[in-house]
């Protein structure tokens, strides 16, 4: 190990640095050619829970000469003590230090994780900039849910994997072994730059306009695509699934087998990014499901297996699957939960059937407070359908409910403020009005974040509110609330509004970050680091305005900075749904009725859309 | 509803090393539930709202400390072979947690009154003379505070130490001590470093050690305990 006992007795969680778990892969390093370090930008707790790189470290390591390892963002404690002693990044599989490996890869799964991947690079002793590294550093490729707009980190990553990457690893690893066979770092990359998915930014020089916007962007090379399309596996029973996972030593966030049920979502939610990056839908069946999940628990030894997709209850086959799953999980101990039910699913039947919905917490989601601010949103759920399903909860003896909320939507009023009151007030009515209820009082929790306007949904073009008009809409429901009952929790206004700085960011802001990485700033999730003072500062030293990114309406006719990716949604169905938001309309679920949104074209076996001529 | 006796108690010795000696008890408690599932070892589950297999450890181990000799007890619904259990967990540890025996105890954890830890010290200054100096700072008094509960405790550990030896060799000093395992009396190899550390500061300064627990006593602090 290459970290001093005495160092490792000092530091708070030392598990987090250790490695050594059950599942962990460990190979002879005379016979592997590639080496991989998958690191997540957060700490050891947070990354060890994340469903993308448990299915992609399974991928790589099967490849008999490739050694995929894992790496974190150290706590500060330890990072101190890695700077006082001169002790580089390294992959905890191997210990080896970060430098020496062939390609090291980052998941990018939230804005504020950019400056801990400056910093884990930095604390790696790896030149930050892509241009600034040779044939003797690591190709440094980023992924994840941010890369569909990741063009702030432009300048440090050589390529970003647009999509899913199930078949993608395995083509960058083809690729890259033509480059270590001989080939120059621009060759590689231009090479790289024609893979399906596959973006490089340095194959292309953007223009801008006099007035900061985006002129166009220019390839560097005839063969490089205008558009990079997103990757998409084609069928999710065929597409690889770990058997096995790496069982943390320590409590993780999502401690438990995470089942995929399906990718996409037949909702569209206007503000909700996944819903429509994630397109088209496609379902696993119940055979393989079912499968996957008893090889995972024989072989993992956990006891929850957790359904995950971005609305569980849409699942065509959500009953089936409970009942073939329930069939031999309550023998084994095995305890199954469903995050985020719709109101519309919450049913009696359903709480008998699962433990976990029986005795957690419930949360739904109305996302805002009036019926006119959810049709523009296009959540499409009633008062009624929520308060059916907290009857439903109260009648099975739970007191308390939590409701998700977003302020700062496009045509947010003060009404619709009220309105998440009123709605509240409605929900604690309703627990009187249930005769089984429990002798006690009730309580409803409030959760509300900010708006913050994502790259590829209908509202792209939107403006997020200024600061200080986010942080009087908190006080105004602050200063509304009179009843104990009801508690009001808000997000940091500042966390979201530099967030929303970079989801829709453009290359220029590479020099913010460049300066955020100088000043040592890093884990910038985590409340007790994030120092919107300092940010605002690192903004002013480089000169850019952040309202420019942040609160400013992007006009529909403007070049997008993400332009430059093909998502399958098209600018065209988002436009459409902005103006059907602005007129209130709403848009049925993909269920009921194919709205067109273009995501079929990227083909794959899915489960709602109408075949198109060019998809196979 | 399974009754009394159809329950067998069974003791694991086990060692625990590498990584995993920087995993406390409570994780170490998680690891063996998973690896029961994983191993399809017919334990026995507590009845009631939630399930779950019971076990006790024998000593507490401080975090950073590995062991030669740890011992769980276990609650079976069948009575295997000890060599059977051994297999099966062993194909379910991970590799740096390693049973080495299991069967039917007729003792009590409560039985253990000493433990055996070696130190490895790693410091510039390793030499016999220093050897030396650290067996003279174990001489006399051993005054420490100790943390707890209650807060802060001055205590004389002294009675509750017990065959120290140190010795030279290959530029390491290879420190052993039996230290007491009490209710009360239980004395953290710690509470021997930082003793050693305020006594020689120059020495310990840049030091770097291990620490291994490896052997259990009963109460005469001379019959190995099983
Ligand atoms: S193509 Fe139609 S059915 Fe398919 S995801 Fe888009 S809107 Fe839904």
């Amino acid at each position: 190990m290459r970290i001093p006992e005495k160092i490792l007795k000092k530091v708070e969680k030392p598990g987090r640095y250790v490695g050594g778990e059950w599942g962990q892969v460990i190979k002879d390093k005379k016979d592997v050619n590639v080496r991989f370090a998958f690191c997540f930008p957060d700490t050891y707790e947070i990354g060890m829970s994340n469903l993308g790189v448990r299915i992609l470290y399974d991928i790589m390591n099967k490849i008999p000469d490739v050694w995929c390892e894992r790496a974190y963002a150290p706590w500060t404690d330890m990072e101190d003590y890695m700077r006082a002693n001169d002790i580089p990044l390294w992959a905890i599989e191997s210990s080896d230090e970060l430098r020496e490996f062939d390609i090291v890869g980052f998941t990018l799964q939230y804005e504020l994780c950019y400056t801990s991947v400056l910093n884990m690079l930095n604390l790696a002793k790896i030149p930050l900039l892509s241009a600034d590294r040779g044939a003797d550093s690591p190709i440094v490729v980023c992924g994840g849910p941010c890369a569909y707009n990741a063009e702030p980190m432009a300048d440090f990553v050589d390529i970003f994997i647009i999509g899913e990457g199930e078949y993608a690893m395995t083509d960058l690893i083809d690729e890259y072994r033509k480059y270590k066979s001989g080939m120059s770092k621009e060759d590689f990359l231009h090479e790289a730059a024609k893979i399906e998915g596959f973006y490089v930014p340095s194959m292309y020089t953007v223009e801008y306009n006099p007035d900061g916007t985006i002129k166009r962007y220019v390839p560097k090379y005839d063969d490089v695509p205008m558009k990079i399309k997103k990757r998409i596996v084609a069928d999710m029973d065929k597409s690889p699934f770990p058997e096995n996972l790496v069982m943390p030593y320590i409590e993780t966030v999502q401690d438990r087998i995470v089942l995929e049920v399906y990718r996409g979502c037949i909702r569209g939610c206007r503000f909700c990014q996944a819903g429509m990056t994630y397109r088209p839908v496609r379902e696993k069946t119940v055979e393989t499901l079912n499968e996957q999940a008893k090889k995972l628990a024989e072989n993992t030894g956990y006891d929850e297996i957790t359904l995950s997709s971005l609305s569980i209850s849409d699942y065509s086959c959500i009953d089936h699957l409970t009942d073939e799953m329930l069939k031999w999980t309550d023998d084994r101990k095995i305890s199954l939960s469903l995050p985020s039910l719709r109101v519309n699913s919450f049913t009696k039947e359903l709480m008998d059937k699962i433990s976990t919905v029986r005795t957690g917490g419930i949360t739904f989601a109305p996302e805002a407070g009036t019926q006119r601010l959810r049709d523009v949103i296009n959540k499409n759920i009633t008062k009624e359908e929520l308060l059916r399903a907290c009857h439903v909860a109260f009648a099975g003896g739970k007191t308390q409910v939590k409701l998700y909320f977003m302020q700062g939507l496009p045509t947010e009023t003060d009404e619709d403020l009220d309105g998440i009151l009123e709605l509240s007030r409605d929900v604690i009515e309703e627990f009187y009005h249930t005769p089984e209820r429990m002798k006690r009082t009730p309580q409803v929790t409030l959760s509300t974040a900010c708006f913050i306007p994502k790259p590829f949904t209908p509202f792209q073009w939107e403006a997020q509110c200024d600061y200080d008009e986010l942080i009087r809409r908190q006080r105004y429901v602050v200063s509304q609330n009179n009843d104990r009952r009801i508690k009001y929790n808000y997000h940091n206004a500042a966390v979201s509004r530099i967030e929303a700085v970079f989801a829709r960011g453009d290359r220029k802001l590479c020099a913010v970050l460049s300066e955020a990485a100088r000043r040592g700033m890093r884990l910038d999730s985590w409340e007790e680091f994030f120092d919107y003072e300092q940010w605002l500062d690192v903004f002013a030293a480089v000169g850019i305005d952040p309202a420019f990114y942040a609160n400013r309406e992007f006009g529909e006719d403007e070049w997008l900075p993400w332009d430059v990716i093909d998502v399958g949604v098209s600018k065209e169905f988002l436009l459409r749904e902005r103006h059907n938001a602005h007129a209130g309309k709403t848009t049925v679920s993909c269920a009921e009725k194919c709205s067109g949104c273009g995501a079929n074209k990227l083909g794959g076996e899915c489960t709602w859309c109408p075949k198109t001529k060019d998809s196979n | 509803m399974v009754s009394e006796d159809e329950r067998f108690e069974l003791r694991v010795k086990f060692t625990k090393k590498g990584g995993l000696k920087y995993i406390s008890h409570l994780d170490l408690a998680r690891t063996v539930r998973s690896a029961f599932l994983r191993a399809r070892l017919p334990v026995w589950y507590t009845l009631g709202f939630n399930p779950h297999p019971k076990f006790n450890f024998s000593l507490p181990l401080s975090v950073g400390t590995s062991s030669e000799c740890e011992f769980m007890d276990i609650m079976l619904t069948e009575k295997l072979d000890g060599s059977k259990v051994t297999e099966m967990l062993n194909a379910a540890f991970p590799p740096d947690l390693r049973v080495t025996d299991a069967y039917y105890p007729t003792t009590k954890f409560s039985q253990i009154g000493w433990a055996e830890y070696e130190l490895d010290i790693t410091s510039p200054y390793a030499s016999d003379e220093l050897a030396g100096r650290i067996l003279d700072a174990l001489d006399g008094d051993i005054n420490i505070v100790k943390k707890s509960k209650s807060g802060m405790k001055p205590m004389n550990i002294a009675p509750y130490v017990r065959n120290a030896s140190c010795t030279f060799a290959d530029g390491k000093l290879i420190f052993r001590v039996l230290l007491s395992c009490g209710e009360n009396t239980f004395v953290n190899p710690k509470y021997l470093i930082d003793h050693l550390e305020e006594a020689l500061p120059t020495e310990f300064a840049d030091a770097d050690y291990t620490t291994c627990r490896t052997q259990v006593y009963y109460d005469d602090g001379v019959t190995v305990f099983t």
